[in-house]
């Protein structure tokens, strides 16, 4: 018995179609939901800053999306590891604090060699973290190669006041 | 008797249907309004006993009035679609409308150049061609105008803020938006119902104004959605700064070049599976020519569209990553990433299956054989492109796997999954493709003119150094740092394009006055036609999935950093929900245009009258019975296929 030709093109058509959406289940399966609003008390003590800054360049940050930590070859943007011990360094005049600042709210600033000046201010839109989000993101990049000292009082150049809200000591 | 019972079931069939539809609509209506408050029924005052439980209810009721009259008026931000939720409303309806409105905006375009070589050429079998795909655009207008409204109701209806505010930054717009659908409507239809009763030149002239007009509907409606992926024009809060500004954002004119491309190679594919459904449906040789040629001419349309589509794809990322590096990087590297390689499997399919009839095609034409022996290798080319292009850089693997790689990057294969390697299998999978277009185009053809050993060499020279300077770049970019890398790509696409446009120019002097053999339109396997349909769904397909990026980019923003999605639908779903979403689309998509071919193919049937009188139908679609009642207005050459004449007025066509 012959197949009738609208027979074979419906099935051809649902067929082409089940495997496409086959494939489409076959690769990772990831749900993103929008970015949280953190609340970071003025209490907050380093450690805790260092645990939140890890969940703010995996979640809302987006830092992880670009940078690396711990590779090397080609790289697209400069991999994050060693950070902590070369901040300090990288810019005459400016400490590892005020580096790091400087490389969240005016990435341009300053681009390391052989790199594209392509990172966005993470204080405005679209990733808008505030002013205590970087300074926990501050202290988890200072984990990678150094030791932690900014606390929520902790002051720079961007930051008039301290982001816990009183002048560091 | 079975006739007599037929015309009775479909007589009774429409009446039935209609009442089906209304039954349903109140059955939707009473659904969707189910939950609304209903007045109990009363008795009139002079009859109801004053009861206390009576003078409750009244004190109830006049206390929820004078709550609700109390309540200030607040504007809602959203409201929610039953079962499904409004994204995937919106989605589903927005998707449907886009497909229709890419084919009846690509249509015309090459319905217009397909018209215009018929009259440069006196060959009647373009316009008559041109004649077929415009028939197809009527019943398509209709259901694109109709998702259009369905879609502003839904917006209006399921996102009543954001839709504010859209029409608040756009409303300059929409004025020339409706006069232009009106002008688009004229156009159209006096396009199609003018065939045959203009001169020439003033139907190319509405055909023209039909697709100036269509451009520019689709440039205007490409302002409001770009906007919301790259805003311009707008202060930190939203409030409209400059409205040009607006509509001239960063990816508006990528968006515009990359949908005119993609419009006409969607179109092309369609039209070439209502050619390919036509051809398996034909009773005789001369349809079966006919539409063959037809499904050919529309493959080759999308295919020629196709190739330069990535390089229009590439001008749109470097724009989004131009407006934000974020936006970018969560495209390519982010959420979506996974999705290229869906994508890598759609494109790789296209390519497959376009190769693959290209090289039935060759059947048609004598003296074939000295070509068929190249097939292989670009079998292998295409296949090892593919391959590259779907391959991921990160695998999702075991915990033991992964320490067996030392990551997530499989230690040789990881090196494939980089931009480096898809770049370049890209263009030579594009540079490929093109060579066996050429292939196929010279099948049957031999070159007379006296430099063509050399010019052989010179189209072989070209072909062979383009694809070793794509190589050589793709390798060199794994050896230089990211900013020389990034900017290696442009060379590798210019390439591409140089070697396309030279060797193209070489074929045409070199196969002017070429002896050719007879090409044997319908002579061709049936799998050929299937194919077509399969390219018509992967494309269909593809462009559900590029939509579905393109929007879901934005992730939990309405307009990209500025207004935020609030709503419970503000996540981006898994690619898996995306792609169930996309494949419910495209099979009702397939669906409707299933009925628009049924509708269309109605044009070609006997009409009614003559049938009952037992008439077999004509293979020329009924033009042999316009031709009888209208005498002097079809002209037939010898040997050919009846054709509409371009000197008298056609009255009663298609009956």
């Amino acid at each position: 018995m012959s197949i009738p030709p609208i027979v074979r093109i419906a099935a051809l058509v649902l067929g082409a179609t089940g495997f496409y959406t086959y494939v489409g289940q076959m690769v990772p399966q990831k749900e993103v939901l929008p970015p949280e609003e953190m609340t970071l008390e003025a209490d907050l003590t380093t450690a805790d800053m260092v645990k939140a800054g890890r969940e703010i360049m995996e979640g809302k940050g987006l830092c992880l999306t670009c940078h690396t930590i711990g590779q090397t070859g080609a790289l697209r943007f400069p991999d994050l590891e060693g950070i902590g011990a070369r901040a300090g360094s990288r810019v005459a005049g400016l400490s590892d604090v005020e580096y790091l600042a400087q490389s969240m709210y005016e990435p341009n600033a300053f681009v390391v060699d052989g790199f594209p000046p392509a990172m966005p201010a993470v204080h405005r839109p679209p990733i808008g973290l505030t002013d205590q989000e970087i300074l926990a993101v501050i202290a988890a990049l200072q984990t990678l190669g150094g030791t932690p000292t900014v606390t929520m009082q902790t002051t720079h150049g961007y930051l008039a006041g301290g982001a816990g809200g009183a002048v560091a000591p | 008797m079975n006739g007599v019972r037929n015309r009775r079931l479909l007589f009774l069939l429409g009446p039935v249907a209609g009442l089906a539809m209304f039954a349903g609509a109140v059955l939707l209506a009473s659904w969707l309004y189910s939950g609304e408050y209903k007045e109990p029924y009363r008795a009139p005052a002079a009859t109801a006993d004053v009861t206390p439980r009576a003078e409750g209810l009244a004190a109830e009721q006049a206390e929820r009035e004078s709550q609700a009259r109390a309540t200030p008026y607040e504007e809602a931000e959203y409201r929610t679609f039953p079962v499904v939720g409004s994204r995937v409303a919106i989605w589903a309806v927005a998707q449907l409308h886009l497909l229709f409105a890419a084919f009846v905006l690509a249509v015309p375009l090459f319905a217009f150049i397909i018209e215009a070589i018929g009259y440069k050429t006196g060959d009647l079998r373009y316009d008559r061609l041109a004649y077929e795909f415009t028939k197809l655009l009527s019943v398509s207008f209709s259901l694109t105008a109709t998702f259009g409204a369905f879609l502003t109701f839904m917006l209006i209806i399921l996102y009543p803020k954001f839709t504010n505010y859209l029409m608040s930054v756009f409303s300059p717009t929409f004025l020339p938006y409706v006069l232009l659908f009106f002008f688009e409507a004229f156009f159209l239809y006096a396009y199609y119902y003018g065939w045959g009763k203009f001169h020439p030149l003033v139907h190319l002239g509405l055909g023209l104004g039909l697709n100036l007009v269509g451009t520019a509907i689709m440039f205007i409606a490409n302002a409001w959605l770009t906007f919301m992926m790259s805003p311009r024009g707008i202060s930190d809060t939203g409030a409209v700064l400059s409205v040009w500004d607006a509509v001239t954002n960063y990816t508006w004119m990528p968006i515009n070049v990359h949908r005119v491309i993609a419009n006409v190679a969607f179109g092309g594919s369609i039209a070439a599976a209502y050619a390919a459904f036509k051809f398996l449906h034909a009773k005789s040789d001369e349809e079966r020519a006919h539409y063959d040629w037809m499904g050919y001419i529309g493959n080759f349309v999308a295919i020629i569209a196709f190739l330069p589509l990535p390089f229009a794809g590439y001008w749109l990322a470097k724009e989004i990553y131009a407006f934000s590096q974020t936006l970018g990087l969560v495209m390519m590297g982010g959420a979506f990433s996974w999705l290229f390689i869906i994508q890598a499997v759609l494109i790789g399919n296209l390519f497959l299956a376009a190769n693959y009839y290209l090289w039935l095609g060759m059947g048609r034409v004598e003296g074939v054989q000295p070509l068929q022996k190249y097939i292989k290798y670009l079998l292998i080319a295409i296949a090892l492109c593919f391959m590259v292009w779907a391959t991921p850089r990160s695998i999702i693997a075991t915990v033991s796997e992964l320490r067996a790689m030392g990551g997530s990057a499989h230690p040789i294969l990881g090196f494939l999954g980089v931009m480096s390697a898809k770049n370049t299998a890209v263009n030579i999978l594009i540079l490929t493709t093109f060579m066996s277009f050429l292939l196929y185009r010279r099948t049957g053809k031999v070159a007379t003119v006296s430099w063509a050993k050399t010019g052989h060499a010179a189209q072989l020279t070209i072909f062979a150094g383009a694809a070793l300077f794509v190589i050589f770049l793709g390798v060199y970019g794994y050896f230089v740092e990211a900013t020389v890398r990034i900017g290696l790509s442009v060379p590798q696409v210019l390439s591409v394009l140089f070697a396309m446009v030279a060797i193209t120019a070489i074929d045409v002097f070199l196969f002017r006055g070429a002896r050719k053999m007879e090409v044997r339109w319908g002579r061709i396997p049936a799998i050929s036609q299937y194919v077509l349909i399969f390219i018509a769904v992967t494309f269909t397909w593809l462009m559900g999935l590029m939509g579905y990026v393109r929007s879901g980019l934005r992730q939990h923003w309405h307009v990209y950093g500025v207004i935020r999605d609030n709503s419970a639908d503000a996540f981006t779903p898994t690619l898996g929900f995306a792609t169930q979403v996309v494949s419910a689309t495209v099979l009702l998509f397939f669906l409707l245009i299933g009925v628009v071919f049924w509708i269309t193919s109605l044009h070609d049937r006997p009409d009614f009258e003559r049938r009952t009188k037992g008439r077999t139908p004509d293979a020329d679609g009924g033009a042999q019975a316009a031709l009888a009642r209208h005498p002097g207005q079809y002209v037939q050459d010898e040997g050919a296929p009846l054709m509409r004449s371009r000197t008298g007025p056609i009255e009663g066509l298609e009956s």
